[in-house]
């Protein structure tokens, strides 16, 4: 009987996931047009999923290894059982040698899903409940059902083994594992993730992150996507779910909700009202309509009621994602305040398997808040205002960014037109404590004998922030007149000490140069500078300081820029006690200083720079040393608890500059005894 | 951004100066070698620049002239060449640090003295005596006005050729061009007198003939007064018509306004305001001269925190603000501006200390910064943390000397307790800020008692620590700061007992603390003559006491510094208190409800008799001994101290001894009044030197 039931099972099956993945296409196709290589893409799906996406699975061993056995077991059983029990193909030994492939490979998907199974029996707060509970049990009920059923076909047992009734229990069994595993893949439900995640990584919106045959590795691709201001057509931003681009949303749909962002979220963490993984689905909510009433996750913390309920937002593909301040209830897919919540650290982004951009899903949101309805919160409107009339956030006089240096006489690139470094300021020329930032790395390159100059009244805000609130005008406004300035100097480099504009001009300024031209100049975070002079003893440095120190990673140096190594090989070179905080290098935690979070300041029951001096002081570091003017802002805000020792924070410009050998180049005997020796060693040979 | 005003950086002549905060020019009394300005000079400067000052004018009163006598107040010496490398020493400081340094170049006229070095003659315009130095002078002839003229040339040329940044013409403080202003001093009927022209004339030559030496690419400034307050005097609108003349040239890149004349003891005060004064008293008077002219405007007097001066220069009154006593206080001002370190600046409390040494001749000192021009000798503005082991430190005495005992042995690293017997630290400070316009002395303590907090050092007030409560603790070394009592012990006719009833004297502290209400018809007798005696006066009168206050010594009030005195003198006359020279009290009897003070004349032995309410007795402090003697013995020091090491400001020896455990007890140190009655400088140079090495 199962021999008739089988292929009908499997085939409808098939026919099934068909129909579900034309309707799931549709859903996905609701958003704006984005050309991709559909052909290259396909072609590239198993490397970018064996290489690119197991690299980021593979940080969690077990589930890597559950992965692989559940997820290869099930494909190659899947692909069998349609040769075997659906086609009935092969016979004589072929048959056989099938048969036994297919029991392996049903058992090896049994063995993951035992491992499946056992994390779900206590499942930490990241993973989401709800139908994802049951997966485990019918991955064993798919593979120990095509496991029995595969038996006759070697000859274990008898076809009609059991008879009638246990062939239905059977089939019953095989059933349930094909609607979960095979059009539970297109028609919604945990199964999902295969289908888009698959096609996700064919049509990722940055297949510059992949690796190729050719490259070594994946390439970081970090930089925000411009708009197309010029295109009447093209939506300021982000209103509806439709406004994603197609591929956005097939890649929202490609998450498996295991809740890795949320773990590493600093606005999470904070209590403010953002989870990544709830904002992702809410996306999905939205692409097909209805409520979030069915998410079953960690929900957004809410300052006020511990957690904010699920079922009281909705929306359409159509509808807006941010209630208008019209609406009655003030509620739709998302509170405003969960994506101002966000500081773009990217530290979701890195940790995601499954390659979902959410930092670009915000700032598209954002877009549309503040270009088209002027809701930016708190100072951000101040500081856009700020931007737009004095090219600084705090609207300081622009004729004054070189107050501070007013006794360095620092050269001008106005008046020396060519350097070997163009030291790039950064808008903290008009903070108190960022000057002392910079008159240290003065004293560096000076002590170095770097031939250097600046842009002075010149220079502009990068936009980094405009840029991170949404304001994209303002940000190509402050990007063209950059980029104007800097082509009329030529230097060989760039060089600051603010991670926000070495990434903004480093991977964003390129899409603005005008036709025909293009940046080509390096651009270096000064610690990476420094460690070059180190390197190439330009510096002096006197012997060891004795203090136990521990390294900040900014997000925009570390994750958007892949720089770890520069700052702790100075600070080697420094001498110093080096002890590393839990969530460093490309998991370190945020100061919450990044896209313009101090300045929407959406409250929360803790504050995520005084979570990070809590990482800091875990450590017993005397100094925590920071590359990037907002950490050193954040931290020092940081009131140390009562009855703890402040932690000093110091920029690693500063601490190279503490360290400068500043004593006279010895002139005396050694050079000339050197010399004495060399000369009579040449008499006596 | 906090501060943008102050952080403005300013173009004056050619010179762009960093920020608009200024040392203005103070006599430093600091030069040696015959008006050098070697390495105490070059340090205290340097200090300053360091702390982020942008401009200081050194050299207050600096001579051009042979006959302008430097040695008095050992100024800096424009008359020589050999003065060029010692300036290029002080410029090169300064520069290294991005500071500029300018000169206030001079010649005094009368303002001096003759009675002594080279015995000069002294000149002016009219041959008139000046009150202040009591000085008589010749009517200056034609022939010197030129020798000085070109004086003035070279001392400019020798700023320049040190490498200097500026010069600054003084017309101010009645010296020799000012001399010539003013007709109160100028009677002269020939062209350097008489008519406006004439009178300015002197001034103008000097003028041209210092920007004819030195160029267009060095600064050349003048400081002037904006109203003498003398009725004779020049007025305000007199400054602004000489100021616009003198602008009119375009040879001035800038002014600096100093509000009122100071040929009298009287208008001498308000140059330098004291505590007494409310906050930039004569800024009105700047701000005027900034209306008629179009070089920078810099005005001093008064400005002594750094919001106070942002709130000036944001309302446009001057161009820059001098902090002269402020950057005594504290040289680094504004690094700790910059450091957001506000609430660490030690603010300059207009105790005068400073320039009241200076007018006796006395090298210019803060009454609460001992580290302020000791640069040169080690003496340290931040402390740093030693390298040796913890210590247990317990400082006994919470006073000035007991503070800084304590802070600067907590900035060493060490594990502090402080012992202080009142409910609150002060000390004698807290007595002192009692008085009628004295109370901004308690700025001291504010600072310290910040201080103490943030470096963590364990304060136990309202206890009076022992023996025992002190080996308690445990303790390596021992600082008592225990001060003193009033010693009205000393003569016994007086009738003092330690029964208040029954006592029938009462000292100032009684009085200033408020153990003891003041009387209605109070006799004050007060032997020292320094503040504690006009205090109290005042005080009682201004809680409506009828008051005479007595001395045996010349005038009451005799001792307190040139610059405090009138302004108790303002405050005691217009309270109608009487001044009683010459009498020393010679005994107290009761009369019925009432007291009579006997007071016998110091010359002539005749008595003569007061009856009065209630006698007030200032007759110093007697230290504060038994705890000393009582730990003595058993300190490993026994309390000494190597003076030749003290002196240098060298450690200690006995420091060495704490690591050598065959030895028992504790290292013990005296600072302050509890060794012998001095001031709060000596206690707090005390403190300060003997525990910068713990």
């Amino acid at each position: 009987m199962l021999d008739i039931l089988l292929p009908i099972l499997l085939f409808s099956a098939l026919a099934l996931a068909a129909v579900g993945a034309v309707r799931r296409i549709r859903l996905w196709r609701q958003g704006r047009p984005s050309p991709v290589p559909v052909l290259r893409g396909l072609a590239a799906v198993p490397r970018r999923y064996l290489v690119d996406l197991h690299h980021v699975v593979a940080r969690d061993k077990v589930m890597s290894n559950t992965h692989v056995a559940t997820a290869g077991g099930f494909v190659a059983a899947m692909g069998l059982a349609i040769v075997v029990h659906g086609l009935g193909l092969g016979s004589g030994w072929v048959s056989g040698v099938l048969g036994w492939l297919l029991l392996a490979a049903s058992a090896t998907m049994f063995a993951g899903s035992l491992f499946v199974a056992r994390r779900r029996r206590d499942p930490p707060a990241r993973l989401s409940k709800g139908p994802w509970m049951r997966l485990p049990k019918s991955l064993m009920a798919f593979s120990l059902g095509i496991f029995v059923v595969t038996l006759p076909a070697v000859g274990v047992l008898p076809a009609d083994a059991g008879g009638w009734l246990v062939a239905l229990v059977l089939a019953a069994v095989v059933t349930w594992g094909l609607a979960e595993l095979v059009f539970g893949m297109t028609w919604g439900g945990p199964m999902k993730h295969a289908f888009a995640g698959a096609l996700h990584l064919a049509f990722h919106r940055r297949p510059e992150r992949f690796s190729t045959k050719k490259g070594s590795g994946g390439n970081r691709s970090t930089g925000l996507k411009a708009l197309d201001l010029e295109d009447d057509q093209a939506p300021l931003g982000v209103e509806t779910p439709s406004d994603f681009t197609w591929n956005q949303l097939l890649g929202f749909d490609a998450c498996v909700q295991c809740g890795r962002c949320e773990a590493v979220c600093p606005a999470f963490a904070a209590g403010q009202p953002l989870n990544p993984k709830k904002l992702i689905q809410d996306m999905v909510v939205g692409m097909a309509g209805g409520s979030d009433a069915h998410y079953a996750g960690s929900p957004y913390p809410s300052p006020e009621r511990g957690d904010q309920p699920v079922g009281e937002h909705h929306g359409t593909p159509h509808g807006p994602i941010v209630a208008p301040a019209s609406t009655k209830d003030g509620k739709a897919l998302v509170d405003a305040e969960t994506l101002w919540s966000c500081t773009t650290c990217r530290a979701c982004v890195e940790e995601c398997p499954m390659m979902i951009e959410h930092v670009d899903a915000i700032v598209d949101m954002r877009r549309h808040l503040t270009l088209e309805e002027g809701a930016t919160p708190g100072k951000g409107a101040e500081v856009i205002d700020n931007l737009i009339v004095t090219d600084n956030p705090g609207g300081f006089d622009p004729g004054g960014r070189l107050n501070w240096a007013a006794d360095l006489e620092l050269p001008l690139m106005a008046d020396v037109e060519r350097a070997e470094v163009l030291l790039w300021l950064g808008d903290g020329v008009f903070d108190m404590r960022n000057q002392r930032t910079l008159r240290a790395l003065v004293k560096v390159l000076r002590a170095a004998g770097v031939d250097f100059a600046v842009l002075g009244n010149e220079e502009r805000d990068s936009g980094d922030v405009a840029r991170r609130l949404g304001d994209e005008a303002t940000f190509q406004s402050l990007a063209r007149r950059n980029i104007a300035t800097l082509a009329q100097y030529r230097f060989d480099c760039v060089v600051t000490c603010d991670p926000h504009s070495f990434h903004v001009l480093k991977n964003e300024y390129g899409a603005f140069y005008p036709e025909g031209q293009a940046s080509d100049y390096p651009v270096w975070h000064h610690s990476t500078f420094i460690n070059q002079l180190i390197e190439a003893g330009r510096l002096r440095l006197a012997p060891g300081q004795a203090a136990r120190v521990t390294y900040h990673d900014p997000c925009y140096l570390g994750r958007y820029n892949g720089e770890y190594e520069a700052p702790r090989a100075v600070l080697r070179a420094l001498g110093v006690e080096l002890v590393e905080m839990q969530r460093s290098g490309y998991r370190s935690r945020c100061c919450g200083g990044g896209g313009g979070a101090p300045v929407t300041d959406i409250p929360g029951k803790q504050r995520i720079p005084d979570m990070r001096m809590g990482d800091v002081r875990e450590t017993q570091a005397e100094q925590v040393v920071v590359g990037c003017p907002q950490c050193t802002a954040m931290f020092e805000g940081v009131v140390p608890p009562a009855g703890d020792e402040e932690v000093a924070v110091k920029d690693i410009a500063e601490m190279v500059a503490a360290a400068l050998d500043t004593t006279p180049v010895s002139t005396s005997s050694t050079p000339r005894d050197a010399s004495t020796a060399q000369a009579t060693e040449e008499v006596m040979s | 951004m906090a501060f943008d005003a102050l952080f403005q950086p300013i173009e004056i002549g050619k010179l762009t100066i960093r920020n608009r905060v200024v040392s203005t020019a103070h006599a430093e009394v600091h030069a040696t070698d015959g008006g050098m300005t070697t390495d105490r000079y070059v340090k205290y400067y340097e200090e300053k620049a360091k702390g982020g000052v942008g401009l200081s004018i050194c050299g207050g009163s600096s001579p051009v002239s042979i006959d302008s006598p430097q040695a008095w107040w050992s100024s800096v010496n424009l008359a020589t060449d050999r003065i060029i490398p010692h300036f290029q020493n002080l410029s090169g400081a300064v520069h290294k640090h991005g500071g500029k340094i300018m000169i206030q170049i001079t010649h005094m006229g009368r303002r001096s003295r003759w009675d002594g070095h080279d015995w000069p003659v002294l000149l002016s315009p009219s041959g008139i005596r000046e009150p202040v130095h009591r000085s008589t002078c010749k009517t200056i002839e034609e022939e010197d006005i030129w020798r000085i003229i070109d004086d003035f040339a070279q001392g400019a040329r020798r700023a320049k050729e040190g490498g200097l940044d500026g010069v600054e013409l003084s017309a101010v403080h009645q010296h020799l061009i000012d001399q010539f202003w003013s007709p109160r001093v100028n009677k002269r009927t020939d062209e350097w007198g008489g008519s406006f022209e004439g009178r300015m004339r002197f001034g103008m030559e000097v003028l041209k003939a210092v920007r004819a030496e030195v160029g267009d690419d060095f600064v050349v400034g003048m400081r002037i007064c904006g109203d003498e307050f003398h009725p004779d005097g020049l007025t305000h609108d007199d400054m602004k018509d000489i100021a616009a003349y003198y602008d009119a040239t375009g040879q001035i890149d800038f002014f600096g306004v100093v509000g009122s004349g100071c040929d009298t003891h009287d208008t001498l005060a308000n140059v330098i305001p004291n505590m007494s004064y409310p906050p930039e008293p004569f800024l009105h008077l700047a701000a005027g001269i900034k209306e008629v002219v179009s070089a920078p405007v810099i005005h001093a007097q008064n400005i002594k925190d750094p919001t106070q001066a942002n709130r000036i220069l944001e309302g446009g009154y001057v161009d820059m603000v001098g902090m002269t006593r402020a950057h005594i206080a504290d040289p680094h001002l504004i690094a700790k501006v910059q450091m957001g370190q506000t609430d660490r600046i030690k603010q300059c409390v207009g105790a005068n200390y400073c320039i009241d040494r200076q007018y006796q001749g006395l090298d210019v000192l803060c009454i609460q910064n001992a580290a302020t021009s000791r640069e040169y000798m080690g003496l340290p503005h931040e402390i740093e943390k030693s390298t040796g082991p913890q210590r247990r430190v317990v400082v006994v005495g919470g006073g000035p000397g007991g503070m800084e005992a304590a802070r600067v042995a907590a900035e060493r690293g060490h594990s502090v307790t402080l012992f202080e017997g009142a409910e609150a630290l002060g000390g004698q400070i807290t007595l002192a800020a009692k008085a009628p316009q004295r109370d901004q002395i308690a700025g001291i303590t504010r600072w310290f008692q910040l201080e103490l907090t943030r470096l963590k050092v364990d304060i136990r007030l309202g206890v009076h620590a022992d023996g025992a409560t002190i080996d308690d603790l445990r303790p390596d070394i021992v600082v008592l700061a225990t001060g003193g009592q009033p010693f009205l012990t000393q003569v016994p006719e007086w009738g003092y007992a330690e029964d208040r009833d029954e006592s029938l004297v009462v000292s100032a502290w009684d009085i200033l603390g408020g153990d003891v209400a003041p009387g209605q018809n109070v006799l004050v007798f007060d032997t020292i003559c320094e503040f504690t005696g006009v205090s109290v006066a005042d005080y009682l009168a201004d809680k409506g006491a009828q008051v005479e206050i007595v001395t045996d010594d010349t005038k009451p009030g005799s001792a307190v510094g040139g610059t405090t005195f009138p302004t108790y003198y303002r405050s005691l006359y217009e309270k109608e208190v009487i001044m009683t020279s010459d009498l020393a009290l010679h005994k107290v009897y009761r009369e019925g409800d009432a007291l009579v003070a006997v007071l016998e004349n110091e010359y002539t032995g005749v008595q003569e008799e007061r009856v009065v309410d209630q006698v007030v007795v200032e007759n110093g402090v007697r230290p504060n001994e038994s705890l000393y003697y009582a730990l003595k013995e058993r300190s490993r020091n026994h309390g000494q101290l190597d003076l030749e090491a003290l002196y240098a400001a060298e450690p200690q020896p006995s420091l060495a001894t704490l690591d050598d455990d065959a030895q028992a007890g504790f290292l013990l140190f005296r600072v302050g009044d509890c060794t012998a009655p001095r001031n709060t400088h000596a206690a707090i140079y005390d403190a300060l030197r003997i525990c910068k090495d713990f």
